[in-house]
């Protein structure tokens, strides 16, 4: 019973982990259509955010819920103004440009804080469910992965800039027909899309420490889970991060780690064959 | 474009240039220059793969160190357990062949648009990469080659003459041989290129839709293009292998896969010269960037990449291309203007 | 259903959300036959051509071509059961030369000599010989238009499909084209879409006319100019702007 309640949480666990990871990157492949190959990147600046800004005695939790997402969000408004800007259209290119701006970052990074692991202490520490030792920062992950589809899923629904975002993803050479600056809402939609990036780095850097190349770890799930789950923010990657983080968490606790991740691509490539446009292509057409 | 293979000029001269390193530059280099060139013209090949089926079958792939590695552990597993090199060079080709068959049966049987091709290449490539990392315990073996992990495989033999294990290369023939092979390679390829396959091909990278309504099955060709680009990069994961008597997870890398779309950016979408001299100006760079120590490589590779994007799409040979051609058209104009009159006129 | 049919469309409708483009087509063609469509913009006949060359999957109904059905089935082989396609806006190769463009369309059934042949004799019906080498992209829209006719042509199709062939061609170009299109229709069935009235009135029979995604009239030419609702279709726009 006690290991029935461990592995339904581990299960959980596995698909707030992929939500957290992917949302960000939804939100700019749904509204851009492109891919920030420079995404594990963006994770890796949200946790040094967090190691620099906690060592200059500033509290974790504020640190992870607060400068994380500024730093990063800034830094993701100034790569769109740089470099992403200059490439809509070029879908192609801009995806070569960003996996340039990942190893200018691992580069950078390194040369600054050297290539070495730094720890960040787990917060709240664990707990026990029967006979099971289990880190209460688990749930701290899910809860923020439910929070943020939340909060994503208020702002499309109720105010002013989630209809604009809603009507440039439905059909954005309409909206721009229609008045709306398109270029501003690919600007803020980067901006915040990096935010959640950087937030979701910050979660994660108590559980893996931070390194510059840490964002190699993570890509391979963010991205399967994105083009998985198809444009529609919160439905795809709440469907992919289920069907996706079940698979592989179920992977892992048949074979050990090194297969969950193979089987999350073969998953995703089957998929793929039959539903190309991810699943929000095909079915959940009109969901957010 | 359409004038065949035969009476192109140019080709005769790559040929020519091909032929005259691979004889004089024994005769001419030392030992250790011979060696360090040959890395050169392994990596070239690896090159040419990934152009000709981004110039010539409109596929971009970011994840060609896939085929380079496969191949390059394919060669190593099988050389070590057979204790000859030439049927493990066959099968780096035929193995990567049909992964790449395999993977594109997946991806443009689904007809994935170009940012999820992308993806999914990439991410082949990271999870090969991930899985090779993970088998560094002596259970993961294949035959009497152990995986190694992140240590890599040591001792894989040296090539040597078929039919004949004892007669190893040294560097002087191995770097011969390699041209040879580079040099069979990019002729075969201008010869595909020019064939009726490869007309078909680049008819599909201008205009998918016309090409289906004209009858021809584009994803049947792509899969047989990617798969082709596929069997290349594993012929050159195996030279490097056998180069390096050494591989490990490094072949399969991001980086990897990240220098051959940077060596074909900066040499030229769309030609087969310019990927190799790509590849061959930016390893010289790195190597010398190599011997200052402040600087990441990483940090250079990425910051060619941006600026190559931002700045030069189209790439060197492109480029001085439509320079020389512009200069050609200035200079025709003032030789008369009677004539270029009439061309205005047709 | 006569099998002397060799296009017959079944209750054909497609539709993009909640907007019917193609509403429950009955279309009948005859082996031969020259077929002129009319229809205002938006009536759904470019969306009715894209669902016979299969680039769009009908909602429902059923496509016969040539005895079989070929519902569902792909662009390639629809295409290969010889059905040729001038899409609305020029669909052409930019790259490459007016010579290459056609013979990739004649080397899909013939082999290289004969491939050659018939590149060049196509090039010369259509009156762009002189085009030859030049690359497309750099072409007029007219004679981009005749490039892709002459890669239609060279496919050798039983059914042709022309979509707006005479859009931005010059009083010359469209005469040729009038002459093709009577030329093509001994050998083959031949459907067009048409705006220019008088290219129209110099090929057309039999006419089909569309409105709002459905058959509205089918007639001899003479008739459907006679028809009061059919010019009411076409000239409804401006008639109301004029009440207005």
């Amino acid at each position: 019973m006690d290991y029935t309640i461990v592995v339904a949480l581990e299960m959980v666990r596995a698909v707030a982990w992929l939500v957290l990871l992917a949302s960000g990157l939804a939100i700019i492949f749904g509204m851009m259509r492109i891919i920030n190959f420079a995404h594990g990147e963006f994770l890796m600046l949200g946790g040094y955010t967090v190691v620099i800004s906690t060592g200059h005695g500033v509290n974790e939790w504020i640190a992870m819920l607060v400068l994380a997402p500024i730093v990063v969000g800034i830094f993701g408004v100034l790569v769109e103004r740089l470099v992403i800007q200059r490439l809509y259209g070029r879908i192609l290119d801009s995806l070569l440009a960003t996996w340039g701006l990942s190893m200018l970052m691992i580069g950078g990074v390194t040369m600054i804080f050297g290539n070495s692991v730094t720890g960040v202490a787990t917060p709240l520490g664990g707990m026990s469910i029967g006979a099971y030792q289990v880190p209460r920062y688990n749930f701290v992950l899910i809860f923020a992965a439910i929070a943020l589809l939340l909060a994503i899923w208020a702002v499309l629904k109720f105010t002013k800039a989630g209809l604009i975002a809603r009507a440039t993803m439905q059909n954005p050479d309409m909206s721009e027909a229609l008045g709306i600056p398109t270029r501003w809402v690919y600007m803020a939609t980067f901006g915040i899309g990096s935010a959640i990036t950087g937030f979701a780095g910050a979660l994660l850097a108590p559980l893996t420490g931070v390194v510059p190349t840490m964002g190699v770890n993570f890509i391979a799930q963010s991205f399967i889970t994105v083009i998985t789950g198809g444009a529609s923010v919160i439905t795809g990657t709440l469907s992919a991060a289920t069907l996706l983080g079940s698979i592989s968490q179920g992977m892992t606790f048949l074979t050990g780690p090194v297969y969950g991740d193979a089987a999350l691509l073969l998953a995703a490539l089957v998929l793929l064959r039959l539903l190309p446009q991810g699943i929000t292509g095909r079915i959940f057409k009109k969901s957010l | 474009m359409e004038k065949p293979v035969t009476r192109d000029p140019g080709f005769y001269v790559m040929v020519a240039i091909g032929l005259a390193v691979m004889f004089i530059a024994p005769v001419m280099l030392d030992l250790f220059t011979i060696m360090q060139i040959t890395q050169y013209v392994v990596l070239s090949v690896f090159a040419l793969s990934l152009g000709y089926i981004w110039g010539f079958g409109g596929i971009l792939s970011f994840g060609q160190a896939a085929f380079f590695g496969l191949g390059a552990y394919t060669f190593a597993v099988a050389s070590i357990n057979m204790g000859s090199t030439t049927i493990p060079m066959v099968l780096a080709f035929v193995i990567p062949t049909l992964f790449g068959a395999a993977l594109g049966y997946f991806m443009f049987y689904g007809r994935l648009s170009d940012v999820y091709l992308g993806v999914v290449t990439l991410v082949v490539a990271l999870i090969f990469w991930k899985l090779i990392n993970h088998t560094a315990g002596p259970e993961y073996s294949i035959g009497s080659a152990r995986l190694g992990g992140f240590n890599g495989i040591p001792s894989i033999p040296t090539l040597h003459v078929p039919g004949d294990p004892s007669a190893w290369l040294d560097p002087g023939q191995m770097f011969q041989v390699f041209m040879g092979f580079l040099l069979v390679i990019y002729v075969a390829l201008r010869f595909l290129i020019a064939s009726d396959f490869g007309r078909v091909s680049i008819s599909i990278r201008e205009n998918e839709t016309r090409s289906s309504l004209l009858g021809y099955d584009v994803r049947k060709h792509k899969v047989i293009v990617f798969a082709i680009g596929g069997g290349i990069a594993g012929i050159a994961g195996a030279m490097w292998a056998t180069y390096q008597a050494f591989i490990d997870p490094n072949s399969v890398s991001m980086e990897m896969s990240a220098k051959a779309l940077v060596w074909v950016m900066a040499g030229g979408v769309g030609t087969l010269v310019g990927p190799i001299i790509g590849c061959i100006l930016l390893q010289w760079l790195t190597l010398q960037l190599g011997t200052v120590d402040v600087v990441n490589s990483i940090a250079v590779l990425g910051a060619i990449m941006m600026v190559l994007v931002l700045a030069l799409p189209k790439g060197i040979v492109p480029t001085a291309r439509s320079l020389l051609l512009g200069g050609y058209i200035l200079w025709k104009r003032n030789q008369g203007q009677a004539i270029s009159g009439k061309v205005v006129k047709e | 259903m006569t099998t002397e049919h060799i296009l017959t469309t079944r209750g054909l409708t497609m539709r993009f959300g909640g907007v019917t483009a193609v509403d429950n087509v009955d279309f009948n063609l005859r082996d031969g036959e020259l077929r002129c469509l009319l229809g205002p913009n938006g009536a759904g006949k470019s969306t009715f051509f894209k669902c016979l060359t299969g680039q769009l999957t009908p909602t429902e109904g059923k496509i016969t071509f040539a005895g079989q059905d070929v519902t569902g089935a792909l662009t390639h082989q629809i295409v290969n059961l010889g059905v040729g396609i001038k899409t609305q806006v020029p669909n052409v190769f930019d790259g490459i030369s007016a010579y290459e463009n056609v013979r990739l369309s004649a080397r899909r059934k013939h082999l290289a000599p004969m491939a050659r042949e018939l590149t060049h004799t196509t090039l010369e019906r259509c009156g762009i010989t002189h085009l030859a080498k030049r690359e497309v992209g750099l072409l007029s829209h007219g004679q981009r238009q005749l490039v892709e006719l002459a890669m239609v042509l060279a496919g050798e199709p039983k059914l042709i499909l022309l979509d707006e062939p005479a859009a931005g061609m010059t009083g010359d170009e469209r005469d040729r084209l009038a002459q093709l299109v009577l030329e093509s229709a001994r050998s083959a069935a031949v459907v067009v879409v048409e705006h220019d009235m008088a290219f129209i009135r110099q090929i057309a029979k039999f006419v089909t006319v569309f409105n709002r995604g459905a058959i509205f009239r089918e007639a001899m030419i003479d008739d459907i100019m006679q028809d009061r609702e059919v010019q009411e279709i076409y000239l409804g726009k401006q008639a109301n702007v004029a009440a207005a």
